[in-house]
């Protein structure tokens, strides 16, 4: 299953490269957690504050079994 | 008294140049603790007077010199309680909306206001020349402002410093958006804080009063000291541990918003046609960070530091310094206009810091007109030659300046889009609320922040009660209407409390209203709980809504653009969604004890706001 993975603001650290217009291709196993897919990333549980999966808010026990998801990483943020 | 207060407020009357000092009672400070809420207890009772003299203030020309400014701080201000350096500012009417005049900025004003001996300052009536006020050490002074008028917020800021010689005074100013009486003029601080919203600067220039000028060494006394310190140092841990106030603010500023709320599909793009911006990343936080940051900058005493000094090293909009922009400057410059290009960004921002002007109002308007134009409404004549079209950042920079300086559709701009699209014959373009330009979420895809932007009281604004805290930052369900009655009403009793404090926003990223009545306890030395404040806060809401009410406002004003409602959003995570107002604003208003947007006798009642 191809994904496509997003990480913003010091996710970035790890991944200087990645962002929103130029998204890290994967292929993973479907079915496969977010919290596995964080770990495959080698970012600690709690370095990622929000997962997005299509723009979509989802808990860390989410499941992936969509074709072409777009995954979005964020750590804890805040502004206004 | 050690009571976090300085205890003394200055009046000017700039017709009569009359100068003198009153206090509020104490019973009155625990009712409204400071800021915004003894600003607007203030306001009401001058209403009353007004009323009395048989001026209607709903037909009352917000520029008129019986329109009052009132520059509050609040107990905390100045202490060594974090971030605790700004102040706010309010006026009885907007002239960009009608409605309340309301503001809060960073800086460190508020602290040197207290320093200078004074907790707040009335200023009333018109003078006959510019004029600018000085405090130093608790004594007030009036002095002619005819050679700083016309001058930009860095030039004035400079010109006083050394004129007076006091090069670390806090200086409050407006730059020529202000002068040019332009609705959407802000007042400055620090050449790069503003009192950014509903136009105070025009009500300023209205005025012929031109800057404040702050000093002293006094400080403000603590009722319970070994209290406080140790809650000082509890809540500043607080912040250091927690991801947001820690890590995220200090490390991309505000901006670091743009990312998450386009992915979302929430970035209001050409003019809230679509939520979905293909070029956030080129205008976002990282880019920011990477690109364009030379340093961070805290206001006085912040232990955050959301703050941004910047530079552009190259290309058309090069600059060697500027501070900003922030998240909403970006958006509503770069996102709403839909231009990729971030020194066109910074320079415009830049542009408003000088010239005094709300980079939320003009990047909003800018992007009304872009749409307007593309929809063939403005006559070509009205453009001079200029291209107003979306992804044009030159046009957006230039309209900018223009804004300020009412130059060609850059007079309409400042107007406000209210204003420029019923000129243009297409209301229904203006993204507003009451006139106020609403800031950069799209509620069909945060349904409670659209509850907020329809009620605040003054007008389309998001730091009034900021849901998206909880819809897009937390773990709220963004897209149901349920609850979200009664998290905006919680939103905004709690942003009463901070905003009279006064100390700033972020703070509740990491800390809450435990931590609030830990603070303003010992400060103050009242027995405040958590109960106490959140009541204080909704008495403060209620008494600046039977403000707003007597100025005209009520439940119909309560709503939003008929885009929000009616359009759906067209495409992204957020696609199909519009905003189902009506069911959330009826439960808001039976949570609220109001009747169609006017709190009811019983609720007045409740919370002795009656007499
Ligand atoms: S967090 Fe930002 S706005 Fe708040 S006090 Fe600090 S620098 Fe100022």
């Amino acid at each position: 299953m191809r994904v496509y993975i997003k990480v913003f603001a010091s996710l970035r650290n790890k991944y200087p490269e990645v962002n929103d217009l130029n998204p890290m291709e994967m292929h993973l196993d479907k079915g496969i957690s977010l919290a596995e897919l964080i770990s495959l990333l080698d970012f600690k549980q709690e370095e990622v504050q929000i997962a997005l999966v299509n723009g979509l808010k989802k808990s860390l026990d989410f499941k992936l079994v969509e074709e072409e998801a777009i995954i979005s990483l964020f750590p804890p943020i805040g502004g206004g | 008294m050690e009571n976090g207060y300085m205890n003394k407020w200055l009046k000017i009357n700039l017709s009569t140049k009359e100068i003198s000092d009153f206090n509020f009672p104490e019973e009155i400070l625990r009712k409204f603790i400071g800021g915004k809420g003894i600003a607007t207890h203030f306001l009401w009772n001058y209403a009353l007077k007004l009323e009395k003299k048989g001026i209607n203030i709903k037909d009352m020309d917000a520029l008129s010199p019986e329109n009052v400014l009132v520059f509050a701080t609040g107990p905390i201000t100045g202490t060594r309680s974090p971030n605790s350096g700004r102040h706010h500012v309010m006026a009885l009417k907007s002239p960009l909306t009608g409605s309340i005049g309301s503001g809060n900025s960073g800086g460190k004003w508020g602290a040197k206001l207290k320093f200078a001996g004074y907790d707040g300052i009335v200023v009333a009536g018109k003078a006959n020349l510019p004029t600018y006020l000085t405090i130093v050490n608790g004594n007030a002074e009036l002095h002619d402002a005819q050679e700083i008028w016309g001058m930009n917020s860095l030039d004035t800021s400079n010109w006083l410093k050394e004129k007076h010689e006091l090069k670390r005074a806090g200086i409050s100013c407006i730059g020529p958006a202000g002068e040019n009486l332009v609705p959407m003029a802000v007042i400055m601080n620090e050449v790069h804080r503003a009192v950014g919203r509903t136009g105070l600067g025009a009500v300023m220039g209205s005025k012929y009063f031109k800057a404040i000028l702050v000093e002293g060494d006094a400080k403000p006394k603590i009722a319970k000291q070994a209290d406080f310190d140790d809650k000082v140092k509890e809540h500043v841990e607080k912040l250091k541990e927690n991801g947001v106030t820690g890590e995220g603010l200090p490390t991309y500023g505000t901006a670091v918003l743009v990312n998450i709320i386009n992915q979302n599909g929430l970035l209001p793009t050409k003019n809230w046609q679509t939520g979905v911006n293909e070029n956030a990343e080129l205008i976002s936080g990282e880019t920011l960070t990477d690109k364009y940051l030379i340093n961070k900058h805290p206001c006085w005493g912040c232990v955050v530091a959301c703050g941004r000094k910047s530079k552009v090293e190259e290309g058309p909009y090069k600059l060697a310094y500027t501070e900003g922009p922030e998240y909403e400057s970006i958006w509503a410059l770069g996102g709403s206009t839909n231009i990729n290009d971030m020194g066109a960004v910074v320079r415009a921002n830049h542009y408003c810091d000088l010239y005094g002007i709300d980079p939320i109002s003009v990047g909003s308007s800018i992007a009304a007109a872009m749409e307007l134009n593309e929809k063939g409404f403005i006559p070509k004549e009205d453009l001079q030659g200029m291209e107003v079209d979306f992804g044009n950042a030159d046009a957006v920079v230039e309209l900018t300046w223009m804004a300020a300086f009412r130059q060609g559709l850059g007079y309409w701009i400042g107007e406000g889009s209210k204003k420029m699209c019923q000129h243009y014959g297409a209301p229904d373009l203006s993204m507003e609320v009451k006139g106020l330009e609403m800031p950069a979420y799209d509620p069909r895809g945060a349904k409670g922040i659209g509850l907020n932007y329809a009620t605040a009281n003054r007008g389309g604004c998001h730091v009034t009660g900021y849901t998206i805290a909880a819809e897009i930052l937390g773990d709220v369900d963004r897209f149901t209407t349920e609850g979200k009655a009664e998290l905006t009403k919680i939103f905004q009793d709690f942003t009463s409390i901070v905003n009279s404090s006064v100390n700033c926003l972020f703070l509740t990223f990491a800390l809450g209203l435990d931590e609030y009545a830990e603070m303003i306890g010992p400060v103050t030395g009242w027995d405040v709980d958590t109960d106490e404040l959140l009541k204080t806060g909704e008495r403060i809401t209620n008494l600046e809504r039977m403000i707003i009410n007597k100025l005209g406002f009520s439940g119909k004003d309560d709503t939003l653009p008929k885009r929000l409602l009616e359009e759906k959003m067209p495409e992204g995570p957020s696609e199909g969604q519009t905003v189902d107002l009506e069911t959330m604003k009826q439960e808001y208003y039976e949570l609220r004890g109001w009747h169609d947007g006017v709190p009811s006798l019983e609720k007045l009642e409740e919370l002795g706001l009656t007499r």
